[in-house]
């Protein structure tokens, strides 16, 4: 590697820096608006077809969602101007961390390693089994 | 040996940013159909500056086993001949289109080729969003018999760089199809909107580098639908923006799988993305088929006791 590389790398280093600058300018991110129930549904539905959903918890701040799936838990959370899904058994998602209204789900994936949901308690009551 | 210089990429390099800028500055007025999401646009264009750093760190390699190959070849085809560069033309692109089909039916390509398909976004950035890790799965042997026939590596470095750059173009939401005849032909935004999206009827389609006839010979074309909006990114989205979760998680999932299940190793590396020993995750032809035929494919899908793969 010579010196006319490291120029060049330092350049692009440079350029990608004003891309990434110009970009946050622009404000161009795709419009998301906070989820709600139908919302949730309509997205697990896409996400885990043919999934019966027994219940649905949407956080407070429309930025995730939890819902039971036998013995399953399906997980949405925000990433960016988009989402992810991932799902983790029931029994997990039960006896994750709850602290300050905000559910701690660790996904135990290496491209999802948790997602943060706000809710107003954790486990629910009548599901928690 | 013939000596070039002319790497197409570093030509192209302004040309690639001042896209950009124009693609952003024209979606920012309303003239363009583009979003850029900060995070995930520092993302792509991090990806591409540490592919170009991994593409000086293993080049060598390569370029001493395309000489060596070379060294041995059948013919001497010339660099000067027009005939030549028809047939390099066609041959890289033919070689391509097969490298990045298996780069998406078999995992052990995929876990490479994962990182360029990892955005929910679709603007020039994601052409630039490479993996870091690509000479470390061999596929760059493909090209070695275009060598071997006597193609001068400088002559197959420079197609291969041409491919590169017309494949550029075509990452954007902004352009919407081309002529008939152009979209007949050759790869275009539209097709190459196919590739990249996640709905199950658009998962493993459109291979093409830069002629569209090769995924119509070998049976891989799909058309743009209007009544199918592309849904880009994964299978299974990423949820970090961690650029070295991004660029090694499928290594990691893979090494994973294989060591969990020595006996299936073979499977979780070489099947194709989504594999598992007890069908408990799902590949693309299993999310084809049930998109297509829900009862066939069983109603409730699999039950997977682990996050599954992500195959697009």
């Amino acid at each position: 590697m010579n010196a006319g590389f490291f120029v060049q790398l330092g350049a692009s280093a440079a350029a990608v820096g004003a891309l990434v600058a110009l970009a946050a300018w622009a404000k161009i991110a795709r419009p998301v608006s906070p989820l709600d129930e139908h919302k949730a549904r309509e997205m697990l539905a896409e996400e885990f077809p043919g999934r019966r959903i027994d219940a649905v918890w949407v956080a407070s701040d429309g930025a995730g969602a939890l819902a039971r799936s036998g013995g399953l838990a399906l997980v949405l959370c925000r990433v960016g101007d988009g989402f992810a899904a991932r799902q983790i058994p029931w029994a997990q998602a039960i006896a994750a961390s709850f602290r300050d209204g905000r559910l701690r789900l660790n996904l135990a994936d290496v491209a999802a390693p948790t997602a943060v949901i706000a809710l107003p308690a954790w486990p629910p009551k009548d599901l928690a089994a | 040996m013939t000596r070039v210089h002319i790497d197409p990429v570093t030509l192209a390099t302004p040309l690639f940013i001042l896209t950009i800028i124009l693609e952003i500055v024209f979606a920012r007025l309303g003239k363009a159909k583009a979003s850029y999401e900060t995070k995930d646009t520092a993302v792509s264009l991090a990806m591409g500056l540490g592919s170009t750093v991994a593409g000086v760190l293993t080049g060598g390699v390569i370029v001493a086993a395309t000489l060596w190959v070379w060294q041995h070849r059948l013919f001497d085809i010339p660099m000067t001949a027009a005939w030549a560069w028809v047939a390099i033309f066609l041959l890289e692109d033919m070689t391509y289109y097969w490298f990045h089909r298996i780069s998406h039916e078999r995992r052990f390509w995929w876990v490479s080729h994962v990182n360029h398909h990892s955005s929910q976004h679709y603007n020039l950035s994601t052409a630039l969003r490479q993996t870091w890790t690509g000479a470390f799965n061999g596929s760059w042997l493909l090209w070695l018999p275009l060598a071997w026939l006597g193609f001068p590596p400088a002559m197959i470095a420079l197609q291969k760089g041409v491919s590169l750059v017309y494949q550029y173009w075509i990452h954007t939401e902004a352009v919407g199809r081309m002529p008939r005849w152009f979209e007949a032909v050759f790869n275009t935004p539209s097709h190459h909107r196919v590739h990249h999206a996640r709905n199950p009827v658009y998962l493993d389609r459109n291979y093409a580098g830069i002629l569209i006839v090769w995924d119509r010979m070998f049976g891989t074309f799909q058309p743009e639908l209007d009544e199918e909006p592309c849904r880009y990114g994964l299978v299974k989205n990423l949820a970090t923006f961690n650029i070295v979760r991004v660029a090694f998680h499928e290594w990691i999932a893979m090494a994973g799988d294989a060591l969990r299940h020595p006996r299936h190793a073979l499977g979780y590396v070489f099947g194709p993305p989504g594999w598992s020993h007890d069908g408990s995750r799902e590949t693309s032809a299993m999310l084809k088929a049930r998109a297509t035929s829900p009862a066939a494919a069983g109603a409730t899908g699999p039950q997977p006791a682990a996050p599954q793969e992500s195959p697009a």
